[in-house]
C-alpha cells in the first residue's frame, strides 16, 4: 500500500509511454563521454564505460517497432520480440533462459510503437556471455513455431488476466484505439485477443526478415568494462550482419479529433470508473520541450499538480489523477487519466473538464513556475544514476536523432523558461474540452444515462476480444 | 504484461527481496565489510541515524522506518497504519493541509511512503540543496501533526479509492488478502494492510490520535541518509531538528504467536473472471529466522526467472499457468512462504494444485542441484549489485536491515551468509515447509467454470 499512484519520478512526466526520451538535466546535470561508433552495415554502437559497481547495461533498439505490423496483425512485432528470447544460436528456449539465469543476469526483449527495445543488465565478469546472447537473440533467433503458438497463446491469456485485475494498465490502449482509429497510432503494441489469433509463423518470419537487420539496430553499453574490448567484441559480432528488407514505415501524422465522442466499456460489477480523456497531442521532437515538461508536470505530472490537488487532496474523489503526454515520432496522445466509485463519476469527470479549463484560461503562476522548475532539475539526476539508465538515454537519443544537448542543455532551457512559452505552449497541446475523446470503463448499467452528456456513446463489453467497438484492431 | 499478474502486495516478492538484499557485496570476493564511511549515531530520545555518503550525483534519499504496521492493528481499526501513513502527509498546526508536498516539490524534492504489515516508511528524494528544507519537514510532522477531521473524511474517500483500485477491481489481490486472512487464525498478520471496508469507515478522530502518540515516537523510529552528504552535517541537523522531540513509552510488543497449523485450509472466492487463479501459502519463518535465507534460495529455483521449476514445467512444458511466482514474509514475526499462478481460461486449479505439491515434494524429498544453488546465489548477487548502484537501493537496504534483520552491518554478512547456505539445508527446510498440513489454499474462479469443472473431476 503506498501513498500515491504516481510514482516518485513519474516517467509519464516526461513524455511518451513506449520509447521514451528522458527529458532532461539540470544545469550541472551533462551526458557522460560515451564513443559513438558506425558499422559498414548502419549498426550504431554507443559506448560508455562507468566503474562505479561491477556491472553492464545495455539497451539495444531496433527502429521500426509495432507501426510496421500488417494491418489487422497487431502484436506481430511484440510477438517477435518475446520470440528472440525462446531459444537462440545453440541453445533452446530452456537452455537460453538457464543461461541468462544462472549468471544472475536480465536480458529481455520487448516492442514499442517504433522499435523492438531490448535490455540487459550483467555481472561484469559476464560480459562476453552477455554479447554472445544478443548476438545469438538478434542474428541467429530459433522462431521456434511452437514456442510462437505457446507465447502467442499466453498473451492472449495475459489480455484475459489484465481485464480481471489491472484495468489502469489497459485504458489507454482502448483509449489510444478509440483515439487514432486506423492510424497505426490506434493498433495495441501487444495485439488483442483477436489479432494475435490471426498471427502465424510465416507473418513472424517474413516480419523479422522485413524489419530486422544491421542497419535497423542501435546498441548501447553503460558500464564496468573496457571500451577498447567491448568494441572490438560488438564490432565482431554485429559487423556483418545484412540489412532489413524493407525500408522504415513512414508514419503520418494523425488528424486531432474536433468535437467529443465517448466509449464506455461494460465492466459489470466494477465499484469504480476508470476514465481516459484525451486529443492528439505533439510528437518526439517538439520544439518546446522544457515550457511543456513545466506545462504538464504543474498539470498533471506530479503529487501536488493541478488535477491530484482538485480530484484527490481536495475532494477525496480518487487515489491519483495525472495528465500524460505520448510522444513518439509522430504527435502522440494528450490524455488525463484516474478513477472513482461509481457514484462519482461524473463528478470527477466534470472536475478534471474543470481543470483542463482552468489550465487553458487561466494558464500558472509565476510561483508554480518555479516550484516546477526546481522540482524538474531536482529530480533529474537520479534519471540518469545507473549503467542501465545511462544505455537507455543514449540509445533513445541516437534513435530519435536528438543529440547530447538534449541532455545538456536541457537545465538551462527550463530555467530560462518564462510565462509566456509556457501559455503559448498550453494553447498548442492542450486541447479545449470541446474537442476530446472519452474512455470511460465501468459498469455501464450504472452509468449509461448520466455520461451521455458527453457525446455521442458507443458501448462495448470488457469481454469482447478486441480494444475498439465493432471493427478488428 | 506478466508485472502486471504479478503484482505483490505488501511484502517483498522475489525480485524485491534480490533488490533489497542487494545492497551488500564489495568486491567480489565474499569478503565483505562494512564501508567505513558509513556512520550511525542514536540521539538521547532513542531515534537512530544512519547516513551513508555517496557523492556520485547531487541528491539525498532519506527513509524513515516507523515501527508500526498491520500486526499493531485488531478489529475495528485493521487499516489504520496505512491510513496514518496518509494523514502524516496531510498537516500540522504550523504548516496547512498539502503544505507539506507543495513545499518539498518547490525545493526540488519528491516523496512517498509505504505501509506493510510491520511497518511504515516514509521516503524522500530530493537535491542537496534542499537538505534543510527536508529536516524541518520531517521534524515538524513528527512533532506538531494536526489530524484535521475534515481532512480525515476526505483522506477516507482517497484510501476506499485505493482499496477499490488495488483490491477490489483486482482479484489477484482480493485472493491474496482472503488467503492471507485464512492462514492465519490468531495472529494480525491475517489483517489487510489497507484495512477492512467496515474499519475504513469506521475509524475515529480518537483511535487516530491514541496511534500516533503511540508510534510515532522518535524512539520507534529509524532514520537513513545516503548521497550526497556527510555524516557530520547529518548529524548536525539532526540535534538541531530532531533531538528536542521527546521519547515516549515503547508500545507494547504485539503477543499473539499464530499457534502451529494442523491440517490444511481452503478459500474459494466466486466472482466474475476470465483466468482462474490459484494461491498456495506456507507458514515460514521471520525475518531473523535461520530458515529464511535457505528460503529464499528455494524460492529462486522454484519460481526465479524463465529458468526456474515452476515456470519451466507449469507454464512453457504443459502450460498449465500463465504466469507462476511466489515470495515470502520477511517480518518481525513468521510470515509465510507465497506461490501465485494464473491458470489460462477454463484451466483446473486441482490439477495445478497437484502439479506443484508434486514438484515441492520432489525438492523435499530428492533436494537441488549445485548448479541450482549457484544459480540462486548469482541471481541474489547481482541483485545487491543492482540495489546498490542508487543510493535509493542503498538507503533501503540499509534500512531494511537495521529493522529487520539486527544491524545495517548485518547487510554486508549476507554474501557470506548465502555462500554458507547448503543443499542439505534447503532439502530440509522444504520438508519442513512445504507439508499440506502447512498450507492454506486459494482459488479464484467464475462460478460457471467452476461448475463445470467440478463435473470434469
Amino acid at each position: 500500500m503506498i501513498k500515491r499512484f504516481l510514482g516518485p519520478a513519474s516517467a509519464v512526466l516526461f513524455v511518451a509511454a513506449f520509447f521514451a526520451p528522458v527529458a532532461a538535466a539540470a544545469d550541472d546535470v551533462k551526458l557522460p563521454d560515451y564513443e559513438r561508433v558506425e558499422l559498414d552495415n548502419g549498426t550504431i554502437l554507443l559506448l560508455n564505460e562507468k566503474h562505479d559497481v561491477p556491472l553492464i547495461g545495455l539497451r539495444a533498439v531496433l527502429r521500426g517497432g509495432a507501426v510496421a505490423d500488417e494491418r489487422g496483425k497487431s502484436g506481430l512485432a511484440s510477438t517477435l520480440a518475446a520470440l528472440l528470447e525462446k531459444g537462440a544460436g545453440n541453445r533452446d528456449a530452456a537452455a537460453f533462459a538457464e543461461a541468462i539465469d544462472s549468471v544472475g543476469g536480465h536480458l529481455s526483449a520487448g516492442a514499442g510503437l517504433e522499435a523492438i527495445n531490448l535490455s540487459g543488465n550483467f555481472m561484469s565478469r559476464d560480459a562476453d556471455l552477455m554479447v554472445e546472447l544478443l548476438a545469438d537473440m538478434l542474428r541467429r533467433p530459433a522462431l521456434d513455431a511452437d514456442e510462437m503458438k505457446k507465447l502467442r497463446d499466453r498473451t492472449i491469456n495475459f489480455i484475459r488476466a489484465a481485464k480481471d485485475s489491472n484495468l489502469n494498465a489497459l485504458l489507454p490502449i482502448y483509449g489510444s484505439a478509440f483515439l487514432f482509429g486506423d492510424h497505426p497510432y490506434g493498433s495495441p503494441v501487444m495485439g488483442s485477443e483477436t489479432t494475435l489469433a490471426k498471427i502465424t509463423h510465416s507473418d513472424l518470419l517474413r516480419y523479422y526478415a522485413d524489419h530486422v537487420g544491421g542497419d535497423r539496430l542501435i546498441i548501447a553499453v553503460s558500464g564496468d568494462f573496457d571500451a577498447g574490448y567491448m568494441l572490438k567484441k560488438l564490432t565482431r559480432a554485429f559487423g556483418g550482419w545484412r540489412k532489413a528488407k524493407s525500408p522504415l514505415s513512414v508514419v503520418t501524422a494523425a488528424e486531432p479529433q474536433t468535437g467529443r465522442r465517448v466509449l464506455l466499456i461494460d465492466k459489470p460489477g466494477a465499484t469504480q470508473t476508470y476514465f481516459w480523456i484525451a486529443n492528439v497531442g505533439v510528437a518526439a521532437d517538439y520544439a518546446n520541450r522544457a515550457a511543456l515538461d513545466l506545462a504538464n508536470t504543474v498539470f498533471g505530472g506530479r503529487f501536488t499538480s493541478m488535477l491530484n490537488t482538485e480530484l484527490r487532496i481536495k475532494s477525496g474523489l480518487t487515489y491519483g489523477a495525472r495528465s500524460s503526454l505520448s510522444r513518439p515520432l509522430q504527435p502522440g496522445s494528450v490524455a488525463v487519466t484516474s478513477f472513482t466509485r461509481t457514484e462519482a463519476t461524473v463528478e470527477a469527470i466534470d472536475m478534471a473538464l474543470g481543470v483542463l479549463s482552468q489550465l487553458r484560461d487561466n494558464g500558472i503562476s509565476e510561483d508554480m513556475i518555479s516550484s516546477a522548475q526546481n522540482y524538474i532539475l531536482g529530480q533529474f539526476p537520479t534519471r540518469l544514476e545507473t549503467s542501465s539508465q545511462l544505455a537507455a538515454q543514449l540509445a533513445v537519443l541516437e534513435a530519435y536523432g536528438l543529440g547530447a544537448s538534449y541532455i545538456d542543455d536541457y537545465g538551462v532551457a527550463i530555467l530560462e523558461t518564462d510565462s509566456a512559452a509556457i501559455a503559448a505552449v498550453i494553447d498548442d497541446v492542450y486541447p479545449s474540452s470541446q474537442n476530446l475523446v472519452f474512455v470511460l470503463l465501468g459498469d455501464a448499467s450504472l452509468i449509461r444515462e448520466s455520461i451521455s452528456k458527453y457525446g455521442p456513446v458507443t458501448e462495448m463489453k470488457i469481454t469482447e476480444p478486441h480494444f475498439r467497438p465493432a471493427a478488428p484492431d | 504484461m506478466e508485472k502486471l499478474v504479478e503484482s505483490c502486495v505488501k511484502k517483498s516478492c522475489l525480485i524485491l527481496f534480490a533488490l533489497l538484499v542487494n545492497a551488500a557485496m564489495f568486491g567480489a570476493s565474499l569478503a565483505a565489510a562494512v564501508p567505513d564511511e558509513i556512520e550511525s549515531r542514536t540521539l538521547d530520545n532513542g531515534l537512530k541515524i544512519i547516513v551513508w555518503p555517496d557523492h556520485d550525483i547531487p541528491n539525498v534519499v532519506m527513509y524513515n522506518f516507523v515501527r508500526a504496521g498491520g500486526r499493531n492493528e485488531y478489529p475495528g481499526i485493521t487499516g489504520l497504519s496505512h491510513f496514518f501513513e496518509h494523514m502524516m502527509f496531510n498537516g500540522t498546526s504550523r504548516h496547512a493541509p498539502g503544505e507539506f508536498d507543495r513545499i518539498m516539490e518547490a525545493a526540488g524534492g519528491s516523496n512517498n511512503a509505504y505501509t506493510s504489515s510491520d511497518v511504515t516508511v516514509y521516503q524522500d528524494w530530493f537535491p542537496r540543496a534542499a537538505l534543510d528544507v527536508v529536516f524541518g519537514l520531517e521534524a515538524d510532522r513528527l512533532q506538531n501533526l494536526a489530524i484535521d477531521p475534515d481532512v480525515v473524511e476526505s483522506e477516507r474517500g482517497v484510501v476506499y479509492s485505493e482499496r477499490r483500485t488495488s483490491v477490489d477491481n483486482n482479484n489477484m489481490r482480493k485472493l491474496l488478502e482472503q488467503v492471507q486472512a485464512t492462514a492465519f487464525v490468531a495472529h494480525p498478520y491475517q489483517f489487510p494492510v489497507i484495512g477492512w471496508p467496515s474499519d475504513i469507515e469506521a475509524w475515529t478522530q480518537d483511535d487516530l490520535a491514541t496511534y500516533f502518540r503511540t508510534y510515532y515516537a522518535p524512539n520507534n523510529c529509524t532514520m537513513v541518509f545516503t548521497g550526497d552528504i556527510t555524516p557530520d552535517e547529518v548529524f548536525a541537523l539532526a540535534d538541531e531538528y530532531f533531538a528536542p522531540i521527546p521519547a515516549q513509552e515503547p508500545p507494547g510488543r504485539v503477543r499473539t504467536v499464530e499457534p502451529e497449523q494442523a491440517g490444511e485450509r481452503r478459500i474459494l472466492i466466486e466472482t466474475n473472471a476470465q483466468t482462474p487463479l490459484l494461491h498456495l501459502a506456507f507458514h515460514a519463518g521471520s525475518a531473523n529466522d535461520p530458515e529464511t535465507l535457505p528460503m529464499s534460495l528455494l524460492l529462486n529455483i522454484l519460481v526465479g526467472g524463465d529458468s526456474s521449476r515452476l515456470h519451466r514445467l507449469l507454464v512453457e512444458e504443459e502450460q498449465l499457468a500463465i504466469s507462476v511466482g511466489g515470495y515470502q514474509d520477511e517480518g518481525f514475526d513468521p510470515g509465510l512462504a507465497y506461490f501465485y499462478l494464473a491458470l489460462p481460461p477454463g484451466g483446473n486449479p486441482a490439477v495445478v494444485e497437484r502439479r506443484v505439491l508434486d514438484e515441492l515434494q520432489r525438492i523435499a524429498d530428492d533436494g537441488v542441484t549445485e548448479a541450482e544453488l549457484d544459480k540462486a546465489r548469482n541471481i541474489i548477487l547481482a541483485g545487491f549489485w543492482r540495489g546498490l548502484a542508487t543510493i535509493n537501493g542503498k538507503a533501503s537496504a540499509l534500512g531494511n536491515f537495521e529493522v529487520f534483520n539486527g544491524g545495517y552491518e548485518k547487510l554486508f554478512r549476507l554474501p557470506d551468509d548465502i555462500e554458507n547456505v547448503t543443499a542439505d539445508e534447503m532439502q530440509e527446510v522444504a520438508a519442513k515447509i512445504f507439508r499440506p498440513g502447512n498450507m492454506t489454499v486459494g482459488v479464484l474462479r467464475s462460478p460457471a467454470v467452476g461448475a463445470r469443472e467440478n463435473s470434469d473431476d
